[in-house]
Formats: structure tokens, sequence, C-alpha cells
């Protein structure tokens, strides 16, 4: 329903699967919210419509919603990839690196109430620094510890904001 | 008492040296961020939700409003010297304002711009005080299914105008609207899509959805496809604006406020869109036509004061109705009902030293940010030097501190990354993320107006459209979902 007529589509057609998966996220999405709700009971509401009167609505839109963002993209609509100063949509996507960073996020995420902030932090920082191409190790390093043990001493002692000692409790 | 009245009273309480110190503090912010690339004052302000609990509210408000105002004139300074916007809403900036500044007239675009910024955000902020009494006044009448009609008019208007796809807006616009879904019905108290997950029952936080869509998405985005090139910023140098510089600023400034103005305060209006238009004014009423396109200063007063004018707008409807109609007033909006505020005319009844301190702090702010970025741009421009690498790995170590900071919970993290995700796939195919954020806080209050709407009426939907107000806005909403279509069928047809 956007976008380019179906006859003017590129000499080659770049892979358009990733972005049907997503069309066809939204139109699940739309079924799950629908199916996701249809257990929930409607007590305590004689006046007026129940909780899931909404969801229906909204999961009603997303399946519309859905379906034309399926057939736009099977009819050759594409969505522009975002651009920003440090965006070169010129070169393909770097999986490598958005696996890096993902996977250092998700287990910064499962150790930081062990390890505690300062060593997560660290950590967090320098990996993705180091995944998005930093060089000089020895700086990243530096300058890890220094944000990490700067970032907890402001927002904890100078905030109030609870954030995580762990290894280092009490010594700091 | 009248609004000048309010508003003395609104310097009484902006003038504290505490809120004078919060109203710095949010301008410094807001200019970083407008700088710095991969981060906004959206996901400033909602990084600093969690923080800022412990403040009083007028403090807070004051900080944030200087933050949305910061942002505006920060993001001036990056079009400039590096043809690269900071904002999107300065994107038509870099157009003539990077071809001054190579042209070795650097000093007078970004004078220009600061100068412009902030006679637009003066007299906006002016205008503001009239209008937004005026529209309380106006919404006194109004009934939930108004409310609810006002919301889908916000929900339609940015779907169909951010996004170059009707489809695609909508479709973010429905990813947000789902997730803000989760959690127990303020109403009954049942638990909706939780996936029996009890983290889940409160709902996802704003914060979390905010910091992941906006920073975690724009670093696993940037992480997808960096660009290798060293960026390459234009010396400033010293001189002034000269006699003509200022006389072919002034009538640009004027103009552009009163475009950035009125349709910063519509639904889905933005500061893009009248950006883009002062831009086209200034280029057809132009009588240096030649240089447009080579670095006319025209180009770079009439937008620069559109986007700050709209700043003022956005106010208008976020302060009186309780619309935001951007992303930054959306995550503003979740910051009042954190603090147990409801936008609004009761806003106005009950907590008229909050509202009328933070639009005279707007004021304070704007001079403050004067200073700030006119004699000071070349020093912000040196942040754009940040090494890439360190630059988003700091920016996910504080969103990983935000989210953390809301309820001390690794689960939030791993929320944070799922959302993360999302926001990357939304970027890497063209879902504006604006929507999506509306749709997660507007969302919740939609479904009490119309419950209660239809409650009133008996469960008779016919109710929805009987009011004349509803219905005009209903109807304006279904023109906003149409006229795309139209427009493509007419142009086909051509």
């Amino acid at each position: 329903m956007t976008e380019a007529d179906p006859g003017d589509a590129a000499p080659a057609p770049p892979d358009r699967r990733p972005e049907l998966v997503l069309a066809a996220l939204v139109l699940g999405l739309g079924v799950f919210v629908i199916a996701g709700t249809a257990d929930v009971a409607a007590a305590g509401s004689t006046v007026g419509l129940g909780p899931r009167f909404f969801p229906l609505l909204v999961g009603a839109a997303l399946i519309v919603i859905g379906v034309c963002y399926v057939v736009d993209v099977l009819r050759g609509g594409r969505g522009d990839p975002e651009e920003s100063e440090d965006i070169d949509t010129s070169v393909p996507s770097d999986w490598r690196a958005v696996v890096l960073v993902g996977g250092i996020f998700l287990a910064f995420a499962v150790l930081v109430d062990l390890l505690g902030w300062i060593i997560a932090g660290a950590l967090l920082f320098g990996g993705v620094a180091w995944a998005l191409g930093a060089r000089r190790p020895a700086r990243t390093a530096a300058v890890a510890v220094v944000l990490s043990i700067s970032t907890y001493l402001i927002f904890v002692k100078g905030l109030g904001v609870t954030l995580p000692g762990g290894l280092l409790e009490g010594v700091i | 008492m009248d609004s000048f009245g309010l508003l003395m009273d609104g310097f009484a309480t902006a003038l504290t040296p505490q809120n004078l110190l919060y109203a710095l503090l949010g301008v410094t912010l807001g200019t970083l961020v407008g700088v710095l690339p991969g981060i906004g004052p959206a996901m400033t302000v909602a990084l600093l939700l969690p923080i800022t609990f412990t403040v009083p509210p007028a403090s807070a408000f004051i900080m944030f409003a200087g933050i949305y105002y910061g942002g505006m004139y920060g993001g001036s300074t990056t079009s400039i010297l590096l043809n690269t916007p900071g904002e999107s809403s300065s994107m038509i900036t870099a157009l003539e304002g990077n071809k001054m500044a190579r042209r070795g007239r650097a000093a007078q675009a970004l004078a220009t711009a600061a100068i412009g910024s902030f006679v637009a955000g003066t007299i906006a902020t002016a205008l503001l005080v009239v209008a937004a009494p005026a529209v309380v006044d106006l919404a006194i009448s109004f009934g939930p299914e108004d409310y609810f009609a006002l919301a889908v008019l916000a929900f339609t208007m940015c779907s169909a105008v951010l996004s170059r796809s009707l489809v695609r807006g909508l479709a973010s616009l429905g990813l947000g609207l789902a997730i803000g879904l989760v959690g127990i019905d303020q109403q009954t108290g049942q638990a909706r899509l939780t996936l029996g997950i009890p983290q889940l029952l409160d709902g996802i936080d704003v914060v979390i959805i905010a910091v992941g869509l906006f920073a975690v998405g724009e670093a696993l985005y940037v992480a997808s496809r960096l660009g290798h090139s060293t960026p390459d910023v234009v010396p400033v140098g010293r001189a002034w604006m000269g006699r003509a510089d200022w006389s072919r600023s002034w009538r640009p400034w004027l103009r552009g406020t009163a475009l950035g103005f009125p349709i910063g305060a519509l639904p889905g209006g933005g500061a893009e869109i009248p950006t883009f238009l002062s831009y086209a004014v200034e280029k057809r009423l132009t009588r240096h036509k030649d240089e447009f396109g080579k670095g006319a200063i025209e180009g770079v007063a009439g937008p620069e004061a559109a986007n700050n004018a709209s700043a003022a707008g956005t106010l208008v409807p976020l302060l009186s109705l309780g619309l935001p109609t951007s992303a930054t007033a959306a995550i503003m909006l979740a910051a009042f009902q954190q603090y147990g505020l409801q936008p609004g005319p009761q806003l106005f009844d009950h907590n008229p030293a909050l509202v009328w301190g933070m639009v005279a702090s707007l004021f304070v702010g704007n001079l403050m940010l004067l200073i700030l970025n006119l004699p000071l741009a070349s020093t912000w421009a040196r942040l754009l030097r940040i090494p890439r690498p360190y630059l988003y790995a700091g920016i996910v170590l504080f969103a990983a501190l935000g989210c953390y900071a809301v309820n001390n919970s690794w689960v939030d993290l791993v929320i944070l990354f799922a959302l993360g995700l999302l926001g990357f796939a939304m970027r890497r195919f063209g879902l504006p993320i604006a929507p999506a954020v509306i749709g997660v806080i507007l969302g919740p209050m939609a479904e009490i107006q119309l419950r209660r709407a239809l409650a009133i009426g008996g469960g008779d939907v016919t109710v929805l459209v009987t009011s004349p107000i509803a219905a005009a806005l209903l109807g304006l909403s279904a023109v906003a979902l149409l006229a795309p279509l139209a427009r493509r069928r007419f142009s086909s047809r051509a």
C-alpha cells in the first residue's frame, strides 16, 4: 500500500526475506495479543468493557497492519534504513560486531549482580568498545576503569542510586 | 490570577539558586546530547527519570525542559561544522549551514543559528504563555470521548507523518501499543500478556522501553555498519555577523518562528516539517537565490528558528491536554505520571507553581543556551572527535546504568536488550521509532478514556462520535490515514 509499484523493482532484487520476517512478526504479534488475552477473565466489570476489549482492538489492528506490511514487502516495497552520521549504508552489515555487542551485553546482564557495577561495567565498556573496533587496548582499558569507578562514585555516593557492589563490596 | 501574574510567580520559582542550577545542568546536558550523535533529548530524559526521583518535580521538569531546548541548539552545531545533523530536526540546517562553513563563514552560520534559536525560543515561549491557558479553557469541557479522539489523532498523525511509508509508521505504532498492554489492567487488576513472568506484572517500565529502542537499538545498528571515515570538522574562525548578515537573518527568524510554533503544537507536527517548510519559504522569498545550495544564511536562520519554536509549540498540547506530539514530549508525559501528576486542566489548577516555574525557566534556559552556544560552539564541536567506539560503548554503559537503577533487576537488562534488538530491526527496515514510543505511553491512557466513554454511554458506541469535538478529531484522523493512499492513487494516475 505504499512506495514502489511492482513494475519498477531494481534489476537485481535485494534479499527481502529479513524484512518479511519483521512484517510477519507484526502479524504474529497481533495474533499473540488476541490469543494471549483470551483467558483474561472479565471479572468485576459489570458496567462498560472488560480488560479484553482494548487488546482485541490492538490485536486486530496489528493483524490488519501486518497483512498490509507483508503484502507491501512482497510487492517490492522497502523501508529505507535510518540514516545517521556514523552509519555507512553502503557497506554490508557487520554481523560479527552485532553478535559481539549483543553477547557482551547479555553477559553483563547476567554477571552484574555477581561481579558488581565497577568490574562488570568496565568489562561492558571495554568489550563494546573493542567490538566496535577500538584500537590501543591499554587506553581502552584505562578509560573503561575510570568510567566505571567514576559513575559508581557519582551515582551511588553522590545521587543515592543503588548499584551492586559485587566482589568489591566493602572495598570502595 | 491572569497568566502574566502566574508567570511572574513562575519566575520566582525558576530563579531560586537550586532551580537555576538544574536549568543550567539541563541546557548543558541538552547541548551535549544535541551535539553528540546516537543520543538525543528523548533518551536523555528517559535515562534521567529513575535518577531524578528524589528531586522535587518542579526542578526535574525545569531540567527536562532545558534538555529539550538544549538539544535543538546542539543539533545545529554538528549540522554546520560536520554536515551531519546530531538530530533529525537539524537536517535542513546542514544543507546551507555546512556550505557556509566550508566557505569560511562557519562563525556567521553558528551565530545566526544560535541567535535565531534564541529569538524563536523566546517568542515561542511567550506564545506558549498565551496559548496554553486558552487551550486549558477549551479542554475543561472535554469528555472522555474527546480525549480518546485526541489520542487517536496523535496516533494516526505521527504514524502517517514520520515515515515515508504509512504501513511502516502504523506497524511501529502497533508494536508500541502492544508493548503498552503488558502488565496489570488498571481497572480490573487482571494480568495481561505477562507470559507468567512476575517482573512484567507492573508493565515494562517506560525508561526501559525508551532506552532499549533508542540507545541499545542505535548501538547495535551502528555496530552493524559503522562508517570508518573520520569526521571532518570545519574550524570555526573568529569573524562575527556583519550588517548584511543581520538584515538577511531577522525576517527568516520571525518566519521560522511563525511556522515552527503552530506546527509543533499539532499532533504529528514535530520539528522536521516546519524546518522543511521554512527552508522552502526562504528559498522562494530570498533576493539571493543564486546563493541557495552554496551557503545562504537565510537557509540556516529560518529552519533553526523553526525547530526551536516547534519545541515550545510541542509543550502546548503536552501541558494543557496531556497530549504528546513528539518522542521527547511522550517521555516527559511519562515523567509527569511517575510523579503522580496528570498534565491537563487539573495540572494548571493544582500545580501552578510547577507549570509556570517550568515555563519561566524556558526563558531563562534560552538565555543560558545563547551564552553557552555562541562563544563556545567550537568547544562543543571538539566533542565530535571522541572515537566512535568509545562514544557508543559509553552510551551502552549509561543505558545499562539507567535501566538497572529502575528496579535493581538483571531481568530488566535482558528486557532492555530484547527491546534493543527490536529497535535495531526497526532502524534497519525503516520503521520510525517515535510512533512506538507514543503508542507505549499514550496507549494505556487511550484505553482508559475509551472504556470510560463507553461506560458512560452504557455500551453504545455512538457516544464516540456524538460529541462534535470528538467527531471532528476522528474525522481528521481518518484524513491522516487516507491522504497518503489518495495521494498515491492520484500520482500513479498522473
